[in-house]
C-alpha cells in the first residue's frame, strides 16, 4: 500500500509535466492523503435470501403488499410480487413487514458509550470552541454494547457525531453497524466525511462560563465567521498552489493546518454539514453563513422549531433532523411540537428525517417515526407509512451522502434490510432479522445470530 | 385582605361545587377495572362528587351520559419518579424547585409545585391522571418527601405532602457506596434505641425527661412505624440485598426504584414483597446494572414481584410512560400486568387510594380511541376527580399557528 502512492504521485507529476512543457524544475508535489484511516470493512459473507410475501415498504415511497423481496451478492436483486430463484434460503413474509435498514444519523454510540465511565466519555473535545481537527472516529469504542442494542432495532447505519459542546466540534463519521473490533471495521466504504457544527446554548454555556468566546450566540457567529474566513484563505492558498504547480510552477506548498483541512473540505465539498441547531432565527442565519462563504449548510439536527421554517429549509435543499416529541430540557427546546417532521415533510423538496441522539431510542427508530405519523394524521395530515418510513431510511441516507447506496429496496443498492414482526409503526413492532450488504446480522430467534459485545462476555 | 382571601376562597368553592354537582355516566365501555373484576364488556361507570359511584347499576341516573361505543376505559395512569411541576426547563435554573444543596430528609417540594406548569397539561395527552412527584434532594443520600399531585391544573393539585421517604443508594463519583447503607443502618439503629428509651423512660413515668424528637428524627420515625414508605433508588443486586436485608431488621415499608440489577435477584425481592419501579426502556449496561434487558419487566414478574413502570428523566417525557408499557408487552407482560404497572401497582407503592375502577375511588378515568399502549391511540375524554379535562397545551396552539395560512405575520395567529 504504502508503495502505491508514490507511484501515483510520479504519474501525476509526468502528466502535468508532458501536459505543460513547462522548463522549471519542480519539487515533488505536496500531496496529502485524504483517507488516512481507511475503511477494512468487507461484507459478512451472505447467501442469496428471498423474503416472501411480505407487506414492503421500499423507502422510496412505495408500499408493495405481498410481495417479495431478493436479495443475492450483498444486493438488492429485484423487490416485486411472485418472485423465485434458484438456491435462495427463503424466509416467510407472510403477516410481516419489509424495510429498509434503519439509518439513524445522529448517534454517539462508541463516543460515549454504555457503560457511562469517565474513562469512554471521549464525545466532546471541549477545550476551545473550533475543534475542527478531531475526528470522532478516533474515539469510537467499537465495544460499545449499544451497537448490538440498535441492530436489534433494526439499524444497519449510523452516523457517530462529536458533541456540542463547540462551534465546530470536529468530524463524524458514518458506520456499517456490524460488529468490528476495530473502528475501520464498522466505517462504511466511501461515505463523506461530516463537520459537526452546533449553534445556540451549548457553545456559549460552556465557554461563557470560562469567560471566553463565545458567550452569547453573536459570539457564536463570530465564531463561525472567523473560522470561514480563514478556511477560505486557506483554501485559496492552497488553490493557488495546485494551480501554479498545475502550470509548471515551482510553488511552495502552504503550511498543512489539520483543523483548517477540514474546513476546507467543507469549501471543496467533499465534507458535509451536520449543525446542532434547535431555533428557527438561528438556522435561518446558518443558511446564510453558508451562502457567505460558498459552502451548503447541511443538515440541521435537533430542529425543534424547524416547523417554523419549513419553507426556508425546502427552498434551500437543507434536511432537517428532528425528535418527535423531546422538549423542555432547556430554553432552545421548549417550542417543541408533535408534528414538527411532518410540517417539515410537506413541503415541496422537503429532507425530514427522524433521528435519535440516544442509545435508548436508537432501538425504536420506527416507533419515533410512528409518533410523529400518528400525531399528524390526528391533526390534519394524511401521511402513509410507507411515506414516514422514509424519515429514517432514505432521506437519512440524502442527509448522510450515501443514497447511492442504501436507505431503499432498490435494484442495486445494498441489500441493507429489516424484517419486521408486524407494521414497524406499531409500539409491538419487533425486527425479527437485520440484514446488512445482504448478510444476516441479527435474529431475534436464532442466538447465533446475537452478537456480544468484549464488555458483556462472561459478566456475571 | 381577609375579607378579600375569603371571598376568593368562596368563589373557588362556587366553582369547584358547580362543576362537581354534574353526575357523569359513562356507557357501553370496556371497563379495564384493575381490580379482581378484570375487564367489564358493555359496562356502565358513574362518577359524582369525585368519585366512581356506581358500576352497572341497574338504573343509570345521571346528569350527563357518555355513550363510550364500547371504546376502553381504563382508570388514569399514575406517573411517578419525577419532578412534573417543580421543573419547567431542566437547564432554566430559575425554573428548577426539585433540589437545594441544602435539602435534607425534611425537604417538601409540594409548596414550589406549579400547576401552570405546561409539562403538565401536555402530560395529560398521554393519560396521566396524577402523579407522585420525586424531588432530586441535595447532598444527602435522603433526598426530600415524595408528593402526589393530580394533572388537573388547577391550584387546588395537590393530593397529598409527606407521602414517602427518599433515598438514593449505590455507586457514587467520590467515596463509597458503602457509607450510605452504613449511616442508614445506624440511623434506623439509633432511632429504634431512642424509641426504646423514651419507651421505657414513658413506663417509669420520667416524661419531664423526655425530649421531642426534632423534625428528621420524627421522619426515621415514621418509616420505623411503617407509616410511609422508603423508596430507594438502587441498582446493583449487592445494594437491593442489603436494602431488603435493612426491612426484614427494621420492618419497613420499602419500595425499590431504578433497580437495574433486580433481575439477578428476583425471587429475592419477590419473597420480601417489595415493589420495585422501573424504567422498562433501560437496557443498557452500567456497572450497577449489567443486567437490565428489556425483558426486565417479565422476568420480574415471572417472579412474583410487583412492577411499577415509571419514565426516566427530569418530567418532559411522563406522557410516554404508556408507550414504554407496551415496551414491555412486545417483550412478554401482559396487557393487564402493563396496565397495573401503570395504574394501580403505583399507587400501592406509595399507599395511594387510586389507580383501580371501583365503587368509591378516585374518579380519574380515560377513554381511550384505541388500545392505550399503541402509538397510533389517544385520549378521546378523561377525567380528573369526576371532572373532564381536555389534553391541549400549548404545543398545539403552536402547531395550530404554523399550519394555519395568514397574510399576515405569524404572531398574530393566536
Amino acid at each position: 500500500m504504502q508503495k502505491f502512492i508514490p507511484s501515483l504521485l510520479v504519474a501525476a507529476i509526468s502528466v502535468s509535466l508532458s501536459a505543460c512543457m513547462q522548463s522549471e524544475k519542480q519539487d515533488e508535489k505536496v500531496v496529502f492523503n485524504k483517507n488516512p484511516y481507511p475503511s477494512t470493512y468487507q461484507a459478512i459473507p451472505s447467501k442469496t435470501v428471498l423474503i416472501k410475501n411480505a407487506t414492503v415498504l421500499t423507502g422510496a415511497g412505495e408500499r408493495i403488499d405481498n410481495a417479495d423481496v431478493l436479495m443475492s451478492n450483498g444486493k438488492i436483486e429485484q423487490v416485486g410480487n411472485g418472485l423465485s430463484a434458484d438456491n435462495a434460503i427463503e424466509v416467510d413474509g407472510s403477516g410481516k413487514w419489509v424495510t429498509p435498514g434503519v439509518i439513524d444519523v445522529h448517534s454517539h454510540l462508541g463516543v460515549y458509550p454504555s457503560p457511562s465511565a469517565e474513562s469512554h466519555s471521549d464525545g466532546n473535545e471541549a477545550t476551545q470552541p473550533n475543534t475542527s481537527e478531531v475526528w470522532a472516529e478516533h474515539s469510537v469504542w467499537p465495544q460499545d454494547p449499544g451497537f448490538q442494542a440498535a441492530r436489534a432495532g433494526g439499524i444497519t447505519t449510523l452516523q457517530i457525531l462529536p458533541g456540542s459542546a463547540n462551534l465546530f466540534g470536529g468530524r463524524g463519521v458514518t458506520l456499517r453497524n456490524v460488529p468490528s473490533h476495530t473502528m475501520q471495521g464498522m466505517k462504511f466504504p466511501e461515505a463523506p466525511y461530516g463537520l459537526k457544527m452546533a449553534c445556540g446554548e451549548n457553545p456559549k454555556r460552556v465557554y461563557g462560563s470560562r469567560k471566553v468566546s463565545p458567550a452569547t450566540r453573536m459570539g457564536n457567529m463570530a465564531g463561525y465567521r472567523m473560522a470561514w474566513s480563514e478556511a477560505t484563505e486557506y483554501k485559496r492558498a492552497w488553490d493557488k498552489y495546485e494551480a501554479d504547480y498545475a502550470a509548471g510552477k515551482n510553488p511552495e506548498a502552504p503550511t498543512r493546518d489539520i483543523e483548517l483541512d477540514t474546513l476546507k473540505g467543507v469549501l471543496d465539498g467533499d465534507i458535509l454539514i451536520h449543525n446542532h441547531c434547535y431555533k428557527a432565527e438561528e438556522m435561518a442565519m446558518m443558511i446564510d453563513l453558508g451562502k457567505e462563504f460558498n459552502y451548503h449548510s447541511g443538515t440541521f439536527h435537533h430542529a425543534i422549531e424547524a416547523y417554523k421554517i419549513a419553507d426556508l429549509l425546502a427552498e434551500n435543499g437543507n434536511c432537517a433532523a428532528m425528535w418527535p416529541d423531546w422538549w423542555g430540557f432547556k430554553m432552545e427546546a421548549y417550542d417543541m411540537v408533535q408534528e414538527n417532521v411532518a410540517i417539515v415533510d410537506a413541503k415541496a423538496n422537503s429532507c425530514a428525517i427522524v433521528h435519535s441522539d440516544s442509545g435508548t431510542t436508537i432501538q425504536r427508530l420506527n416507533q419515533e417515526a410512528g409518533k410523529v405519523m400518528y400525531r399528524a394524521n390526528e391533526n390534519g395530515f394524511d401521511i402513509k407509512p410507507e411515506h414516514a418510513i422514509t424519515w429514517i431510511t432514505l432521506n437519512s441516507a440524502k442527509s448522510l451522502g450515501i443514497a447511492d447506496k442504501t436507505g431503499s429496496l432498490e435494484k442495486g443498492k445494498n441489500a441493507d434490510v429489516v424484517l419486521w414482526n408486524q407494521n414497524p409503526f406499531s409500539v409491538y413492532a419487533q425486527a425479527e432479522q437485520v440484514f446488512v450488504d445482504g448478510a444476516k446480522v441479527y435474529d431475534r430467534f436464532d442466538e447465533k445470530y446475537q452478537a456480544k459485545s468484549d464488555f458483556m462476555l462472561g459478566q456475571k | 385582605m381577609k375579607l378579600f382571601k375569603s371571598s376568593l376562597i368562596a368563589l373557588a368553592l362556587a366553582s369547584a361545587s358547580s362543576v362537581y354537582a354534574e353526575s357523569i355516566a359513562i356507557t357501553n365501555a370496556t371497563v379495564h377495572t384493575v381490580t379482581e373484576q378484570g375487564t367489564l364488556t358493555n359496562a356502565t361507570v358513574v362518577m359524582d362528587n369525585g368519585v366512581i359511584t356506581a358500576i352497572n347499576p341497574k338504573t343509570v341516573e345521571a346528569d350527563s351520559t357518555i355513550d363510550a361505543m364500547g371504546k376502553i376505559l381504563t382508570p388514569g395512569l399514575i406517573g411517578s419518579m419525577n419532578s412534573l411541576g417543580l421543573v419547567e426547563v431542566s437547564a432554566v435554573s430559575r425554573t428548577r424547585d426539585a433540589s437545594d444543596k441544602k435539602a435534607d430528609i425534611t425537604f417538601d417540594a409540594s409548596t414550589a409545585f406549579n400547576p401552570k406548569s405546561a409539562a403538565i397539561a401536555y402530560s395529560r395527552k398521554g393519560g396521566i391522571t396524577s402523579n407522585i412527584v420525586t424531588p432530586s434532594g441535595g447532598e444527602s443520600m435522603f433526598k426530600g418527601q415524595a408528593f402526589i399531585a393530580d394533572l388537573s391544573g388547577e391550584y387546588d393539585s395537590i393530593v397529598e405532602t409527606n407521602t414517602a421517604v427518599l433515598l438514593n443508594i449505590g455507586s457514587k463519583s467520590k467515596g463509597s457506596r458503602a457509607l450510605a447503607l452504613q449511616d442508614l443502618r445506624h440511623k434506623l439503629e439509633d432511632a429504634k434505641t431512642a424509641l426504646a428509651k423514651a419507651e421505657s423512660a414513658a413506663k417509669e413515668d420520667k416524661k419531664k425527661d423526655a425530649k421531642e424528637p426534632k423534625r428528621d428524627e420524627k421522619i426515621i420515625n415514621a418509616i420505623l412505624a411503617g407509616e410511609k414508605p422508603l423508596v430507594a433508588k438502587a441498582d446493583r443486586a449487592t445494594d437491593i440485598l442489603a436494602l431488603l436485608k435493612l426491612k426484614q431488621d427494621f420492618d419497613l415499608d420499602l419500595v425499590i426504584a431504578d433497580a437495574g440489577d433486580a433481575v439477578s435477584v428476583a425471587a429475592q425481592i419477590a419473597e420480601a414483597k417489595v415493589p420495585v419501579i422501573i424504567a422498562t426502556i433501560d437496557n443498557l449496561p452500567s456497572f450497577d446494572a449489567l443486567h437490565q434487558s428489556l425483558k426486565s419487566a417479565t422476568v420480574l414478574m415471572d417472579a412474583g414481584v410487583t412492577v411499577a413502570f415509571k419514565v426516566n428523566g427530569d418530567t418532559h417525557n411522563l406522557y410516554q410512560l404508556r408507550y414504554d408499557a407496551g415496551v414491555a408487552i412486545a417483550n412478554g407482560v401482559s396487557k393487564e400486568q402493563a396496565l397495573a404497572a401503570v395504574t394501580a401497582n403505583v399507587a400501592d407503592a406509595f399507599n395511594y387510594d387510586a389507580g383501580r375502577i371501583a365503587v368509591g375511588k378516585k374518579a380519574d378515568l380515560v377513554l381511550w380511541s384505541a388500545d392505550p399502549f399503541e402509538l397510533s391511540s389517544r385520549v378521546e375524554k378523561m377525567w380528573i376527580d369526576g371532572v373532564e379535562h381536555n389534553t391541549q397545551s400549548r404545543h398545539d396552539a403552536l402547531r395550530d399557528r404554523y399550519t394555519t395560512d395568514s397574510s399576515m405575520p405569524r404572531a398574530y395567529t393566536k
